[in-house]
């Protein structure tokens, strides 16, 4: 738990009343302009990563004075919670910066590693579907976990189990909760890796149903995680409070986690990346957690680009300079095209390699919607481990101006995998050795695990 | 001497309170109501949203846009001519499913009311329960829904299911619009009108209800 949880509810009750209409019109977006400019954060479009040490420190010391000045607006009381500069810097310096995830002999420790460090970065992949069909949603899960570059999985979220629908703040959500946790751990037991990491409960919408998902022992401590994350734009309310409270009695690992939303309230990802270190130190200060999860989006719904890429990898290398916590983004492109799209490849690629140079010690929910493209993800995690960031901007450069083929239509996972055998058919198998190749020439030559004699 | 393009570019700006200067000013030189409304409020409006959907402003300038249309219209609505808000005995319950988005809402409010419909307007956040014991309560002949973010699209669909389940939807036709929805997708949802512009929202009233 934070050492500033207690102070953080106290001061709920006590800190300056403002609306949140003008928190969010006026106090954040003004500081956040002064910040920016005070410390000369511009982003040249043109680039898709930040990797100047420099700017790295100026975003970090930017998103410090923005936690200290703004504040957390608590959305319960309408009052700011202020942290002292002394307070925050206490928090920093008494951060965890490892964090051991899984258990047994899938247990892993993510330890800070810099830019080109020869540690890989962590993979953890999409395990199911966005499906009600729970025999489809563990058979994905197989196809994924069973990947020997599986470092842990994020399980994608249940819609429902078979009529029972996932309505949020009733039983019924427990139960798909539930019906998810017992799916990841009889597909992590028949892929032989029982102690592999699950992530965050992600079928879970409220707080409710993730304790009560974790109460059940089927996700614990040992397995999985609980978001204990701010709000959109510096808000909390006492869900947050209450979940890092939660997880301090039940010895769980907090999810810090930020995701923030460039062109809503922050102008671009000069402001993103000071957002999510403004987050991160508030994180740290009520929740004590280490493992940190941060990731942006922009409004126009894209998960990439460099405005994305180099917002994420901004705030990576600030944290990895500053911080030193455990720190992991986002590994795919959130593309719906699917796996025979060169779009999946070519930015899946770019986003492990971006998180590569950027000193990142992990990437979540990388790869794409099948295994071999989960396996895609951590080989290419693997080899561009030692990349300079230089080479690796190189590289991702290439990757942008790539001639690509048109999306096919989406095809689903019966006609890329063979469900009975589990393994992955012919023309999903050339789209892996087709990337292979080209990310040879790319000068990513690598040993892979072989390719799988595809189904006939 | 001002005019009604320069209160377009105020509004585009997102300048509230000289926006409203300039309103004022354009009203007592004699400037019709309407065309200060829509030449210079709602364009300038538009020019924002044009500037959003070219991705040269943020969701922050739009809400901004929407605090400076806010700061005009009370001006513009008491300067209509009282004949041409004479009232029409018709109600319509109007607000945001979901969501606490405002801007088109209120622009469609304003407009309803000076077409003389009465407006009872239930805000934001609401639930599709909140439009049917409302239009119950008030003995509405309308209810317009304002959908603006893809959660919401959902709602809109169960409130059209609510009122086929309570046996009133024949009693209440339903009107859509907002950023996420389009004329296909109200069609699909059994929506009785859908309006891509805030004007629209009138002339789909006056036709749903029979208005002359």
């Amino acid at each position: 738990m934070g050492k500033l949880l207690w102070e953080a509810i106290q001061r709920s009750t006590t800190g300056p009343l403002m609306s949140e209409e003008k928190f969010e019109t006026e106090l954040f977006p003004t500081v956040l302009g002064d910040l920016q400019k005070k410390y000369r954060l511009e982003w040249d479009p043109d680039e898709p990563c930040m990797i100047d040490p420099d700017m790295a420190d100026a975003v970090f010391q930017a998103g410090k004075e923005l936690l200290l000045e703004v504040g957390l607006y608590c959305k319960n009381t309408k009052r700011i919670i202020k942290f002292t500069q002394e307070e925050i810097e206490e928090a920093v310096c008494s951060a965890r910066h490892e964090v051991t995830l899984g258990h047994g002999r899938q247990a892993i420790t993510l330890e800070p590693r810099a830019p080109g460090d020869e540690q890989h970065l962590y993979t953890f992949f999409p395990a199911g579907q966005l499906t009600t069909d729970v025999e489809l949603y563990k058979n994905h899960a197989l196809t994924v976990m069973q990947e020997p570059t599986c470092d842990g999985v994020i399980p994608l979220p249940l819609f429902a189990v078979g009529n029972m629908k996932n309505i949020a703040d009733t039983p019924a959500s427990t139960l798909v909760c539930l019906t998810e946790a017992r799916v990841m751990n009889e597909a992590a037991t028949w892929a032989g890796k029982p102690g592999l990491f699950f992530g965050i409960p992600m079928s879970a919408t409220t707080p409710l149903a993730l304790m009560s998902t974790f109460g059940s022992g089927l996700y614990n401590k040992n397995n999985c995680t609980l978001p204990v994350q701010i709000l959109q734009d510096m808000r909390v309310d006492y869900d947050r409070f209450n979940l890092a409270f939660f997880a301090d009695q039940q010895g769980i690992e907090p999810w810090m986690s930020c995701s923030p939303t460039l062109y809503a309230y922050l102008t671009g990802p000069e402001q993103g990346a000071m957002e999510i270190i403004a987050h991160t130190l508030g994180m740290l200060a009520y929740s004590g957690g280490a493992l940190t999860q941060a990731m942006s989006v922009s409004v126009h719904g894209t998960y990439v680009g460099n405005d994305i890429s180099w917002c994420n990898s901004a705030a990576a290398l600030a944290a990895e300079r500053n911080l030193k916590l455990p720190w992991v983004s986002f590994g795919m492109t959130g593309n719906p095209a699917g796996a025979l799209s060169d779009d999946n490849w070519y930015d899946t690629a770019a986003a492990c390699i971006n998180g590569c140079i950027s000193g990142m010690e992990g990437l979540w929910l990388a790869g794409g919607n099948t295994g071999l493209e989960a396996r895609w993800a951590g080989e290419i995690a693997r080899a561009g481990a030692t990349l300079s960031p230089k080479e690796g901007v190189e590289i991702i450069k290439k990757i942008n101006a790539a001639e690509r083929a048109p999306a096919p239509p989406g095809v689903p996972l019966d006609k890329l995998y063979d469900l009975a055998t589990l393994r992955p058919r012919q023309e999903l198998v050339d789209q892996y050795r087709k990337f292979t190749r080209i990310f040879q020439d790319l000068g990513l030559d690598y040993p892979t695990w072989g390719h799988e004699e595809p189904v006939s | 001497m001002a005019t009604i393009a320069d209160l377009r570019q105020l509004v585009s700006e997102t300048k509230p309170e000289e926006a409203a200067a300039m309103t004022g000013e354009l009203l007592a030189a004699g400037h019709n109501a309407m065309e200060v409304l829509e030449e210079g409020v709602m364009n300038g409006l538009n020019d924002v949203g044009d500037r959003f959907a070219a991705k040269k402003a943020i969701v922050l300038d739009l809400v901004r846009a929407g605090v400076t249309a806010k700061a005009c219209i009370p001006l513009i609505q008491e300067a209509f001519p009282k004949g041409e808000g004479a009232k029409i005995e018709k109600k319509i319950v109007l607000g945001t499913m979901l969501s606490q988005h405002n801007i088109g809402k209120n622009l469609v409010s304003t407009l309803l009311s000076i077409g003389g419909f009465e407006v009872i307007d239930i805000g934001e956040k609401n639930s599709p329960w909140d439009f049917y014991e409302t239009a119950e309560k008030v003995g509405a002949d309308m209810i317009a829904v304002s959908v603006v973010f893809a959660p919401a699209m959902e709602k809109f669909t169960e409130l059209l299911d609510l009122l086929k389940e309570l046996k009133v939807r024949d009693k209440y036709p339903v009107i859509v619009g907002g950023a996420v929805t389009s004329q296909k997708w109200a069609d699909a949802q059994g929506a009785d009108g859908w309006g891509a512009q805030a004007k629209d929202g009138v002339s789909l009233a006056r036709d749903l209800l029979k208005v002359a």
